[in-house]
């Protein structure tokens, strides 16, 4: 579904350049729930960029579902949605609004459309919200509307960039749902999150950025073989490469 | 071609448009008509008919010409400067538009709301008894190219702009002097030898002219110099605002 090969991210030039991802390798097979770990600015977000569009990637190649992003971006942006992890909207719009105009980009037609963002607003509970203003929401409220923006053109590969942050335990927990549903309907999903118990809960395969490199990769069951919660594991593998970088 | 995307871009220009109302249709036409009832009702009633026409409807053309360029730079500049500002821009980038949908998208945007801005512009020209249109589709060809220039030149400013100081940079200085200098208010007869042969380098003269050619009939350009210099600045800018997507200049990191 998602194949990554020796992607590198250079931000800047000269003497600002920072190098964000450093040859990134990972597959990351149809129908998987896959969580993507590491600290801030380990190069999550920008790896999630480089699939999107929202950055270009300074060399390597992006295939989704063997359509390279770069070369055929047309075609490889209608397959995939993102939440990202800030608020990227016109805060003015309602999230019906938000869902629509989406919609409207990625070419579905009206009706379509219509009938889409009905089941969105009525899957994320945004009934009372529909016509209320962005920047009038609670965080969990704005993160469910992105959530249904993410969603209205049904991709085959949801990225999901900290969809959680600011939401109550009972609307996590109704999310985690939704998404546990989606998965065993078909959908990849590729999820970073802060709160590695939602990835323990969630995700299958895993993989841990430190420094813009992969520095571990696996299953769940393979990350939690000696009786270790991810979170444990995870902090035991940032700390060693944390310590092997500072040398 | 992503028609629906198009539409969508569109039409989201034209509620974003009317969200803000009051600044983005009843202030433009709020000036026009002082424009035309200073220079055209009071002052023009002391002048005598020009060009074989009264001198407000001389005017005319040249105050929907200003609004015009001010209506298109203003949506395209603005519009695109806060999506860069609130990151919304993200929802464009990450969805199917090629870079020259993104081009037509926000150019098109932009000259809805500059067409919107006319047709007010125009009616209340009528009310003035000052509008005269002997060439429409030389009319609606000036319109569409003019409001296009000014669109590109907004994105680029957009694209380029750190601030809301540096948006509105190329408006104060070159946009509205260049306007002002390039014959709306009047016939380049009236200057010196000098100040016309300046003027017939400011490219500005040629809209003003080819507009107020389609609407009076009177023209004082070379209208072949006026037509390859709008063709000319239409597909410069064009090549220009598409590589500038294409590279993502300041909008992909």
């Amino acid at each position: 579904m998602l194949e990554i090969k020796n992607l590198t991210k250079v931000y800047g030039t000269g003497k600002t350049q920072k190098l964000a991802v450093d040859g990134i390798n990972l597959t990351v097979e149809r129908g998987a729930f896959y969580g993507l770990l590491g600290p801030n600015g380990a190069g999550k977000s920008t790896t999630i960029h480089c699939i999107t569009g929202i950055a270009q990637p300074t060399s390597g190649q992006i295939l989704v579902d063997g359509v390279d992003v770069v070369t055929d971006y047309k075609s490889a942006r209608t397959k995939v949605g993102l939440s990202p992890q800030e608020f990227n909207v016109d805060i003015f719009a309602t999230p019906a609004q938000l869902m629509n105009y989406m919609g409207g980009y990625y070419s579905i037609p009206a009706a379509e459309r219509k009938v889409r963002i009905e089941e969105l607003i009525k899957r994320f509970d945004l009934e009372q919200h529909r016509n209320v203003k962005f920047q009038k929401l609670s965080g969990g409220l704005k993160r469910r509307a992105m959530l249904g923006r993410a969603l209205v053109h049904t991709p085959d590969l949801l990225i999901l960039d900290e969809p959680t942050a600011g939401v109550d335990v009972e609307q996590r927990r109704d999310l985690w749902a939704y998404l546990k549903e989606l998965n065993e309907a078909g959908k990849t999903i590729i999820l970073t999150s802060h709160y590695l118990e939602e990835i323990q809960y969630l995700c299958r395969d895993i993989a841990i950025i430190n420094h813009g490199k992969i520095v571990a990769e696996g299953t769940k069951e393979e990350f939690m073989k000696d009786g270790k919660s991810i979170e444990e594991r995870y902090l035991e593998i940032t700390r060693a490469d944390d310590k092997k970088n500072s040398v | 071609m992503n028609w629906i995307g198009l539409y969508t871009m569109f039409r989201r220009e034209v509620e974003r448009t009317m969200r803000v109302v009051i600044q983005t249709l009843v202030a433009p036409v709020v000036s026009a008509a002082l424009y035309l009832f200073i220079f055209g009702t009071v002052i023009g009633a002391k002048i005598d008919d020009f060009a074989g026409v009264p001198y407000i409807t001389f005017v005319f053309p040249g105050v929907l010409m200003l609004s015009i360029i001010n209506a298109s730079f203003a949506s395209a500049s603005s519009a695109l400067y806060f999506m860069r500002f609130t990151r919304g821009l993200e929802e464009i980038l990450i969805a199917p538009f090629s870079y020259f949908e993104m081009l037509l998208g926000f150019v098109g945007s932009a000259v809805t709301r500059a067409l919107m801005v006319a047709f007010l512009i125009l009616a209340v020209g009528m009310v003035f008894g000052a509008v005269s249109l002997v060439n429409p589709l030389g009319f609606v060809f000036y319109v569409a190219a003019i409001a296009s220039i000014f669109a590109m030149l907004g994105i680029i400013v957009a694209l380029w702009a750190e601030g809301f100081e540096q948006l509105q940079a190329l408006n104060t200085f070159v946009i509205t002097p260049l306007t002002y200098l390039g014959g709306i208010f009047y016939s380049i007869t009236m200057l010196p030898p000098l100040a016309a042969q300046i003027t017939v380098l400011n490219p500005f003269f040629y809209f003003a002219d080819g507009i107020r050619s389609s609407m009076i009939g009177y023209s004082e350009a070379n209208t072949m110099i006026g037509l390859v210099v709008i063709v000319g600045l239409v597909l410069v800018l064009a090549l220009t605002v598409t590589h500038l997507f294409k590279i993502g200049w300041k909008i992909r990191s």
